[in-house]
């Protein structure tokens, strides 16, 4: 098991120093589908943020500590966030198809990477949608609005976007909180075998799939991760009691 | 029970009574515009110089032209510094103080009397300058399109959800692509009907034009003279005391009626299609 992401006593502030990350030490592991619990306001989507530094957006927002990648402090003021964020993808809670046809959807992304090639674009974008099970669904309206899709294809789509740039691990924020329990399916089913090639960051509010699948779960609270291990082990034999509680349903 | 329904049915009648009063001047204006404007449409009209005072014949199309451009030159000024400016006011300048205040401000620019922008520009270019000249009178024009290009622009890239832009962000794009390709286009109908409408709204501006533009009796695209326009035009033509006149004036104001209804509408029908998607 090799880490890809080491989070080193991490804090982060909002806007008016709003304390909402409290030290935060966690390793994720390549390869591996990692997933966030924890009640609603615990920090689990704040921390998802902090790994493609989407909080930069927002003027007044503070990091402290370390996320080291590849080597490097992401949350270091050199770091290039355009070629971070190609690196590490993300999902939304809900659907956020832009407002294109479904090919030029995926291939937006690529082409922000400097990809003209006309057949090569096509070659990746047909890829991409393979890969998130969306292809045979699609193939005959690739050049029809996005919008004209199901919140379940549309999802997909926006995992496909994420593929086709080929990033090294995708952030999850409830993918599926928005979605009917068969998209649900088919998006957990690709998440997992979605792990084979890429790192997968995944906030939940629904315990059973992060038990479902994940390989390691993080269980959150008041800003604090309360405790981080596999997941076999947090919804089995956690070692906090406050843990316990939360998967057994006592809170929350 | 029986005071309250009686009360209801009087409110109701008088509130009933006062829309059709309104309703009724304002039929009765495109009515008679459009009744005395018809008879005044002819091939002369749009490919005729003026003839001589009072003398038979003769048409509006030096006045035809110079409108045409001067509401071009408008629209090349006030439609990209509003949507420029509206693009600063919600994305890049949504952090601060000023904005607010820019905006507001817009606000109050939007119903500015459109005789004081003449007379602002009168004194700024036509007063300098020693002449009245077409691009006093597109500069007018312009400035009075900005206010409301740069409010409709800031609603409209406002109401694009900030979840869009997020996701465009997380693919790594840098801002500008992001404005550009994914909030312009979202946002590109209804950034479009306020240019429509802003464009419907400076063609009927007669005010403006008299202190700027001015008029001219003869044929000329050299927007360094004196401009006519059509509705400098109507204005003189209208006070004149000849016949052949009022009927041009009529049909001038028939051409003007119908340009602003065609904009107005279509802009209506552009911002609906907006909600669909």
């Amino acid at each position: 098991m090799k880490p890809e992401i080491e989070v080193r006593n991490l804090n982060f502030y909002y806007t008016g120093n709003i304390h909402v990350l409290k030290n935060i030490n966690m390793t994720v592991y390549k390869n591996r589908v990692t997933a966030l619990i924890g009640p609603s306001g615990c920090g689990k989507t704040t921390l998802l943020r902090c790994f493609n530094r989407m909080h930069d957006l927002y003027a007044g927002n503070k990091y402290e500590g370390e996320i080291i990648f590849q080597g490097r402090n992401i949350l270091s003021k050199e770091t290039d966030l355009i070629e971070l964020r190609s690196k590490i993808g993300m999902v939304f809670q809900k659907p956020t198809p832009f407002p294109m046809s479904i090919f030029e959807n995926i291939a937006y992304g690529l082409k922000l990477k400097g990809i003209k090639n006309k057949s090569e674009l096509k070659d990746r974008v047909e890829t991409a949608l393979k890969d998130a099970a969306l292809w045979d669904e699609v193939k005959d309206k690739l050049y029809s609005s996005a919008f004209g899709l199901s919140g379940g294809q549309q999802q997909r789509l926006c995992i496909a976007r994420a593929l086709a740039v080929e990033p090294e691990i995708i952030l999850f924020d409830e993918p599926t909180s928005a979605l009917d329990p068969i998209s649900t399916a088919k998006i957990e089913e690709l998440i997992v075998s979605l792990k084979e090639r890429i790192t997968i960051i995944i906030v939940t509010h629904n315990m059973q799939q992060a038990a479902r699948i994940s390989n390691w779960t993080g269980f959150m609270m008041l800003g604090e991760l309360i405790e981080y291990d596999r997941t076999e082990k947090i919804f089995t034999v956690p070692s906090n009691k406050l843990t316990e509680e939360y998967v057994t349903g006592r809170f929350g | 029970m029986k005071r309250r329904k009686i009360v209801s049915s009087i409110a109701l009648f008088i509130s009933c009574l006062t829309a059709l009063w309104g309703i009724f001047w304002l039929f009765f204006i495109i009515f008679d515009v459009l009744r005395h404007g018809i008879s005044a449409i002819n091939f002369d009209l749009f490919f005729k110089d003026p003839a001589p005072p009072g003398q038979p014949g003769g048409g509006l199309r030096n006045a035809f032209v110079g409108h045409i451009l001067i509401t071009l030159c408008a629209t090349l000024i006030g439609v990209p510094i509003g949507i420029l400016g509206g693009t600063f006011l919600a994305e890049y300048g949504r952090k601060y103080k000023i904005s607010k205040f820019i905006s507001n401000l817009a606000d109050i620019m939007v119903s500015i009397p459109a005789i004081i922008v003449g007379a602002f520009i009168y004194s700024v270019i036509v007063k300098p300058l020693g002449h009245f000249s077409g691009w006093a009178g597109g500069v007018a024009l312009g400035i009075i399109m900005i206010p409301t290009v740069l409010r409709t622009t800031e609603n409209m890239l406002s109401l694009i959800p900030w979840t869009l832009r997020e996701a465009a962000f997380a693919l790594g794009a840098p801002y500008y692509k992001v404005i550009i390709q994914i909030v312009y286009r979202g946002a590109s109908t209804g950034i479009l009907t306020g240019v429509i409408l802003a464009i419907a709204r400076v063609t009927g501006e007669a005010a403006p034009l008299l202190f700027t533009a001015f008029n001219n009796a003869f044929f000329s695209i050299n927007m360094n003279e004196p401009m006519a326009s059509l509705t400098v035009t109507i204005f003189q033509y209208a006070m004149g005391p000849y016949e052949e006149w009022h009927t041009q004036a009529w049909g001038a104001s028939f051409m003007i009626t119908v340009f602003i209804l065609f904009t107005t509408i279509l802009g209506r029908i552009l911002i609906r299609r907006r909600y669909k998607f």
